[in-house]
């Protein structure tokens, strides 16, 4: 009976077959059935979180879906994804588009296309100040933590070699992690850790963000393969709210002088998908 | 379509199998420190006193009717803070991440293997503490020679299947940052893209070894089979 | 305390319901609900095969039963979400994920169940039916099953309060289940921790104590009847 039990299992899985969509059109498919369904973090503000008092979805990255939604007069869903997720859900089709802070890469190229860059921000490390870590270096050997299943990962271990890496299942349980103390330092986009910074508030000066970026992270809402018309739409919409201003609005809106993170300008305009400078 | 050699060989292989020795490593350290607890509290919930089998029973009701997952939770980012600073800031540098998932396995698996101790326990005729009692010998010394001898016989095989589900329970660590089997393997996932090649290394882990544990249990029920009275 | 849960008392009751999709204990009762539902009619089909005298359905449905038990549940639900939509072509959320992921886990332990119900019985049952020119089908159906499930209630009852913790590891997907959602307040919070996760704890506790006390009344009910029928 011993052998048997194997089999079964070989069996299944050796039924799973890479799922690479062929879908004929998702522009029209979109559009026939009345709503885009876009996948989020919801874990990670500003771009996209759970305000506390209305529950609903808010953020620069559920703006920017909102509006590509209404370009293509359909009806926006937000669906939530943990962040190794992201990538998935979008090749097997369970999301149309991902607002979801990701990065644009050449390894990435491969698996999904992006869309112009929404947003360029540093990846950096939060140290505590008591641990007298003043620079990337001297996190050899210390644990630093991060959220599961993103650059921040390869970013750091790349940046830091000697590094040991504690990785959780959002950027939150990192964070908290860090300010109880379970690391030396805390790994996330600039724009992320400003924002963890502004929240903590009075006790933000127990921290510094360390100077020196371990990458440029740009970001951008990343789009199945061999879809040039949903892509052509998606990139229209993004120029047009750069053109019209509504794209540096949504910008100081959630990241600008008013909020916590008190952004003074952007550093960036929507209007290129080039990477590596 | 599929490329066995990804995670047979390279640095992928190496994460894999490090995950599958700390799992093991998590198994065994928590077996070490349940079984005497779980004798403990079965022996709680048979004592004499009630209050004492009030403490058994709040513990074992409190432990197994929450979730493993909440337990890692509360003991990684809930209790550790409540200690006071210094011993605080010596437990954090070291491997937190793991003692966390120890203590959680711990009392999680101890919970459900006093229950089986004491169900074997109380399988055993009364006449047999009746006897060692009138024999002279205390409460606990009628425990530990006449009743633990027989109760073995008949608690090892449902002990053997917690241990089964003590080793898919580590799995679980990997919510609090333990680099277990599982936790590897989704990071062999999303550096690689390929998810069927690190799952399928540990589907095959996990039932190989749950393999030698029933095997275990069924070698232990031949050898030594329950008498009947 | 009091503060946490007045602000967060609903979020954590029903998640983003009705600004967005249903969570946490609402969506943790219902999955539960749902998955043990679904998992009963698997279980029971599962079961029987494991009985049946046919060896070409024994043997590769107990196969298939000791791979899900011998398997961790994390490890079924990332195949159920990675294989899921290849395998069916059906897109699904996280929710339908864990869905399945738990129809076919429970469905695993509730054929054991089954089997160790209608074995309970004993052989007599069966062969009083079939000597009444009973056939094999119609003897499980009206003669040995009605009895094995009214033995089996508090086994069911308890494997529903294991699936209630079970969908606790709709956390890992990022489904909004009531541990995802405690953890989404404690980081929101970050001054409490040990009081959110008791909370959650305690939250776990009384709606599973509650059951399993629920399952040991039964228990005791059910053994006052009589376990074969009684003579005319």
């Amino acid at each position: 009976m011993n052998p048997r039990s194997i089999v079964p299992a070989v069996l299944v899985a050796a039924a799973l077959l890479p799922a690479f969509g062929a879908r004929a059109d998702e522009l029209a498919d979109i559009k026939s059935k009345g709503e885009i369904v876009i996948g989020v973090l919801g874990t990670d503000a500003p771009n996209s979180f759970v305000d506390p008092q209305t529950r609903d979805m808010v953020g620069y990255d559920i703006d920017l879906g909102k509006a590509i939604a209404q370009r293509l007069g359909v009806k926006p869903v937000f669906k939530q994804l943990a962040v190794a997720a992201r990538i998935p859900e979008l090749q097997q089709g369970r999301v149309d588009l991902l607002a979801a802070t990701l990065t644009h890469t050449r390894e990435r190229e491969a698996q999904v296309d992006f869309s112009l860059t929404t947003f360029v921000t540093g990846q950096k490390v939060l140290v505590k100040k008591d641990s007298g870590i003043t620079a990337l270096a001297q996190l050899a050997g210390r644990k630093v933590l991060t959220v599961k299943g993103g650059t921040q990962v390869p970013n750091i271990r790349k940046a830091v070699p000697g590094v040991e890496v504690v990785t959780f299942e959002n950027s939150q349980q990192a964070f908290l992690a860090l300010q109880q103390g379970k690391g030396a330092g805390y790994v996330n986009d600039e724009a992320s850790l400003l924002d963890d910074f502004a929240k903590l508030g009075a006790a933000s000066a127990a921290y510094r963000i360390l100077p020196e970026n371990i990458s440029v992270e740009r970001i951008a809402l990343g789009l199945r393969k061999n879809e040039p018309g949903f892509k052509a739409v998606v990139n229209d919409t993004l120029r047009a709210l750069e053109q019209s201003g509504d794209a540096q609005r949504l910008f100081l809106k959630w990241y600008g002088p008013t909020t916590r993170l008190k952004l003074e300008k952007r550093s960036f305009k929507i209007d290129s998908d080039k990477i590596d400078g | 379509m599929f490329d066995p050699s990804l995670v047979l060989s390279g640095p992928y292989r190496d994460l894999l199998v490090a995950g599958l020795l700390l799992s093991l490593e998590l198994a065994a350290i928590t077996l070490v420190f349940a079984l005497p607890l779980a004798i403990g509290v079965a022996l709680l919930r048979m004592a004499p006193a009630r209050p004492l089998r009030w403490l058994g029973a709040a513990y074992v009701e409190a432990i197994r009717n929450v979730p493993l997952l909440a337990h890692m939770l509360f003991w990684y980012f809930g209790a550790p803070e409540l200690l006071p600073e210094p011993l605080k800031r010596r437990l954090y540098e070291g491997n937190i991440e793991a003692i966390s998932a120890v203590i959680a396995l711990t009392l999680y698996t101890a919970a459900y293997m006093a229950e089986d101790i004491r169900s074997g326990m109380r399988a055993i005729p009364p006449v047999q503490m009746e006897a060692g009692r009138s024999l002279g010998l205390g409460f606990l010394a009628t425990v530990r020679l006449v009743l633990l001898p027989q109760a073995l016989r008949i608690t090892v095989p449902p002990l053997i299947s917690q241990t089964l589900n003590l080793w898919k329970n580590t799995s679980i660590a990997t919510v609090i940052g333990v680099g277990e089997l599982m936790y590897q393997a989704a990071q062999v996932e999303s550096a690689s893209f390929r998810s069927f090649e690190p799952f399928a290394f540990a589907t095959l882990s996990y039932l190989s070894v749950s393999l030698l544990i029933t095997g275990l249990a069924a070698w232990y029920q031949q050898r030594y089979p329950v008498r009947h009275f | 305390m009091r503060e946490l849960i007045d602000t967060y008392g609903v979020y954590f009751l029903v998640g983003q319901y009705p600004n967005g999709p249903l969570g946490g204990l609402a969506l943790t009762l219902l999955l539960s609900a749902l998955a043990l539902l679904l998992a009963l009619p698997l279980g029971l089909a599962l079961g029987l095969a494991r009985l049946s005298p046919w060896r070409a359905l024994r043997w590769p449905v107990s196969a298939f039963v000791f791979t899900v038990r011998a398997t961790p549940l994390l490890m079924v639900v990332f195949w159920a979400y990675f294989g899921l939509p290849a395998l069916t072509g059906y897109k699904s959320g996280q929710f339908a994920t864990m869905l399945v992921a738990l129809v076919v886990f429970d469905g695993a332990y509730l054929a054991e169940i089954v089997r160790a119900g209608v074995q309970g019985l004993g052989r007599g049952q069966m062969e009083a039916a079939r000597a009444l020119g009973l056939s094999h089908l119609q003897a499980l159906r009206s003669v040995i099953l009605p009895q094995a499930l009214r033995h089996m209630l508090p086994s069911l009852v308890n494997q529903f309060v294991s699936t209630i913790k079970e969908t606790s590891l709709g956390y890992i997907i990022g489904l909004s289940e009531v541990s995802f959602i405690a953890s989404q307040i404690n980081t929101q919070v970050f001054t409490k921790p040990a009081q959110v996760y008791l909370w959650l704890g305690f939250s776990y506790f009384v709606l599973c104590f509650a059951l399993s006390r629920f399952a040991y009344w039964m228990q005791d009910r059910g053994q006052r009847r009589p376990a074969t029928a009684t003579p005319a």
